[in-house]
């Protein structure tokens, strides 16, 4: 062999060698790894890291977080929970999906568990648990949607802005045409209701379902195991229309404007239902819109507070850290860190004795939250196949927002879709 | 058997050859074997199972191919991609011949460089980047092209959020991004001809559409067919330009059949129907090239 080639062998070898030998000169920082999609609450996301100094000092762990884009959030979890080896040790997630659907969280210590079932409100009990076990530490007080109304815009149309509507059909929508500007007839330039429908079928249910809960109609059986007569009833159909017209006949939101959050951020729209922590939101990233916070009209019954995404954080079931994992969610389950963690970033304690605190009382979603709150609560979805089903469901409210059929024949397609699924 | 025993154990200068030969080619085919054929046949036998993420699996034998293919859902997937299809390609590939046939007639190289350059930088553009900015672009209300076309008095249109627009819209931007890759096959194809022929067609009296009826489009044949095959297979896998936009809306009017498997397999978990659905992907492309390279492929002499 040429004293090149042998030369290259020689060196090709010693690197793979190196490679290969553990490197014990330099010892590696501990660290928990966190996963959030959360990426529209960037500093209640840096949090973690923050108190992941502190807690470093305590047991030489730092925290990481790495935000998910949100969007296919689904598949990136999935790949590492199977891949297992490049995981996260906690992970903001639903409680239905990763611990009911497949195993992949660890079941909460009992002192901790203890610690939350005092302290929560009893709305979400069950938020972060499956059959009744807990694994998850609910993130957010207030998921549920609530109506931001723009105080200008209702003044500039002769609204009074102290005075919300209260009931869809009448008052409600008769402002939503008050507030809708559309020169000549044709296209609106303003609309009164920020409509959802845009992306994922999954979404745009999240945000009709209020609708729905407040024509007396749900989604699923009480048991959760049926569709049809459910997804498909007179009440649905009704909701549903009340829904479509609002961009067919009464042409009070528009297909056109896009992103609703945008939409009211820039003004083009003067209502919008969304949950609490829109109004960090707004405060960031439109500081000049000019807002109040009420509670969601009624019509036979009141939405209430309810949500198809309650997230939580877990703890991966198969991390070599889930020890320091939940001591680091002991470390931060106090009323304290909870009231900081969540005003960093204008969102809503989840402590219920943060509920009554200065900083809440001083929110302007503090009577709404309330209001919405003493309503009954509406029904709720946590099935393993939610997204399934909630995609099976959005595809029929799209229809129908886009003409392509009547909502009792797409709600009935929808609904046997639905029960394929849940059989399957 | 025999001789793989020999390149394992050359005997002779020729042994010698033949091991270095497959030697060099060895990289590449464990690489293409790790990539694509262990995926495919993981994905064939998945397609027989019922799987849950964490390992459980059911053989479910071929019902999990009568669910797919009996679900409307799925055909409606399909539809929206061969219409996707019918209008990207022949629009990619006449108009990257069309200016492949322009840039040909640039005597200057420099100059003729620098346009090349141009239609191809949008091929080496990634394409959600591509899919982002065409949002943009197409936005209803504060998008560049309805302020473009008002200037022609044309009302804003609706685009990615309209059930008619939405696969044309989608379509431009797959012509905008293989344009130039399709240009580049076909201009290196065109300065292959020889002189000969046109001078020899000139002379015959052949005009430029007769020049290019009897003379390039036959000598360009095999690029055109190769270049047919690949966006064909490109846009039958579109899902890129789809997942950064619309997700498939509005209504499901741009879900293709490969955002229909993303959605499948990791939105809803449901593996074995996505395997099903890659089967059928695998299983169409292959059949459709195959035709393509039988039926359109011809030998040219002149």
């Amino acid at each position: 062999m040429k004293r090149s080639a042998r030369f290259t062998l020689v060196v090709f070898a010693a690197a793979v060698v190196a490679m290969a030998l553990p490197d014990v000169s330099i010892a590696q920082q501990k660290k928990l790894v966190l996963w959030t999609h959360w990426e529209q609450n960037p500093e209640f996301n840096k949090w973690y890291e923050t108190k992941g100094k502190e807690f470093a000092k305590k047991t030489g762990y730092e925290v990481e977080v790495v935000t998910i884009p949100y969007q296919g959030y689904e598949a990136k979890y999935l790949a590492a929970f199977m891949a297992k080896n490049s995981a996260p040790d906690i992970f903001m997630g639903m409680t239905h999906q990763w611990c009911g659907q497949y195993d992949f969280c660890d079941k909460m210590p009992a002192d901790l568990e203890k610690i939350y079932d005092q302290n929560l409100p009893k709305y979400m009990a069950d938020v972060g648990k499956w059959k009744g076990v807990r694994y998850g530490i609910p993130i957010e007080h207030g998921n549920f949607q609530q109506m931001y109304i723009n105080v200008d815009m209702f003044k500039k149309a002769g609204l009074n802005p102290d005075d919300p509507p209260k009931t869809f059909t009448t008052d409600w929508l008769a402002d939503m045409k008050k507030l809708t500007i559309a020169p000549n007839g044709g296209e609106p330039t303003q609309v009164g209701f920020a409509i959802r429908s845009k992306g994922h079928p999954v979404g745009i249910t999240d945000k009709f379902l209020p609708f729905a809960h407040a024509w007396g109609a749900r989604m699923l059986s009480p048991d959760l195991d049926k569709a049809t007569g459910y997804a498909n009833s007179p009440q649905m159909v009704a909701a549903l229309t009340f829904f479509g017209d609002l961009v067919l006949k009464d042409k009070v939101a528009s297909l056109a404007f896009g992103n609703p959050e945008d939409a009211f951020g820039q003004k083009r729209a003067a209502v919008i239902f969304r949950e609490s922590w829109f109004f960090g939101w707004v405060k960031k990233n439109a500081p000049d819109v000019n807002f109040k916070v009420y509670a969601l009209p009624c019509e036979k019954a009141c939405p209430g507070a309810g949500a198809l995404f309650p997230w939580t954080d877990l703890v991966y079931k198969n991390s070599p850290n889930k020890q320091a994992a939940w001591e680091f969610m002991r470390f931060i389950s106090n009323a304290r860190d909870d009231m900081e963690h969540h005003q960093m970033q204008g969102i809503l304690p989840v402590w219920t004795a943060n509920l009554d605190s200065d900083y809440v009382k001083s929110r302007p979603d503090y009577q709404s939250t309330k209001a919405m709150l003493a309503q009954p609560v509406p029904p709720t979805y946590f099935h393993p196949k939610s997204n399934e089903l909630a995609t099976a469901f959005g595809e029929a409210v799209v229809g129908v927002l886009f003409g392509k059929g009547q909502p009792k024949p797409l709600l009935d397609e929808a609904a046997a879709k639905m029960d394929r699924i849940l059989k399957d | 058997m025999r001789q793989w025993y020999r390149i394992a154990f050359p005997r002779n200068y020729l042994d010698r050859r033949k091991r270095a030969g497959f030697l060099f080619v060895l990289p590449a085919l464990l690489f293409f074997g790790s990539v694509f054929i262990l995926p495919l046949a993981q994905s064939v036998m998945y397609s027989f199972y019922k799987i849950a993420p964490g390992g459980a699996r059911e053989f479910v034998g071929l019902r999990l191919y009568e669910k797919v293919l009996t679900d409307s859902t799925f055909w409606a997937a399909v539809g929206n991609t061969l219409q996707l299809l019918l209008l990207s390609v022949p629009t990619t590939v006449v108009c990257a011949l069309a200016v492949a046939l322009g840039l040909n007639r640039i005597a200057n190289l420099k100059w003729r460089n620098v346009w090349a350059s141009m239609y191809f930088l949008p091929f080496a553009t990634s394409l959600v980047a591509a899919a982002l900015i065409w949002q943009w672009i197409y936005e209803p209300v504060y998008g560049f092209l309805n302020y473009a076309l008002s200037f022609f008095g044309i009302p804003p249109q609706k685009w990615l959020q309209s059930l008619a627009q939405v696969r044309p819209s989608i379509a431009a931007v797959s012509v905008w991004v293989r344009i130039g890759f399709d240009t580049m096959i076909f201009l290196a194809a065109l300065q292959s001809i020889p002189e000969e022929y046109y001078e020899a067609a000139r002379i015959d009296g052949a005009d430029a559409l007769q020049r290019l009826r009897y003379i390039i489009l036959p000598m360009l044949n095999p690029q055109i067919v190769m270049v047919c095959i690949l966006e064909l297979i490109f846009n039958f896998k579109v899902f890129d330009q789809v997942y950064a936009t619309t997700q498939g809306g509005p209504a499901g009017a741009s879900q293709t059949i490969i955002m229909l498997l993303y959605d499948t397999a990791f939105k809803f978990f449901r593996f074995g129907d996505a395997s099903v659905m890659a089967v059928f992907v695998f299983v169409t492309l292959m059949a459709v090239t195959l035709l393509q390279w039988r039926i359109f492929r011809k030998p040219v002499e002149y």
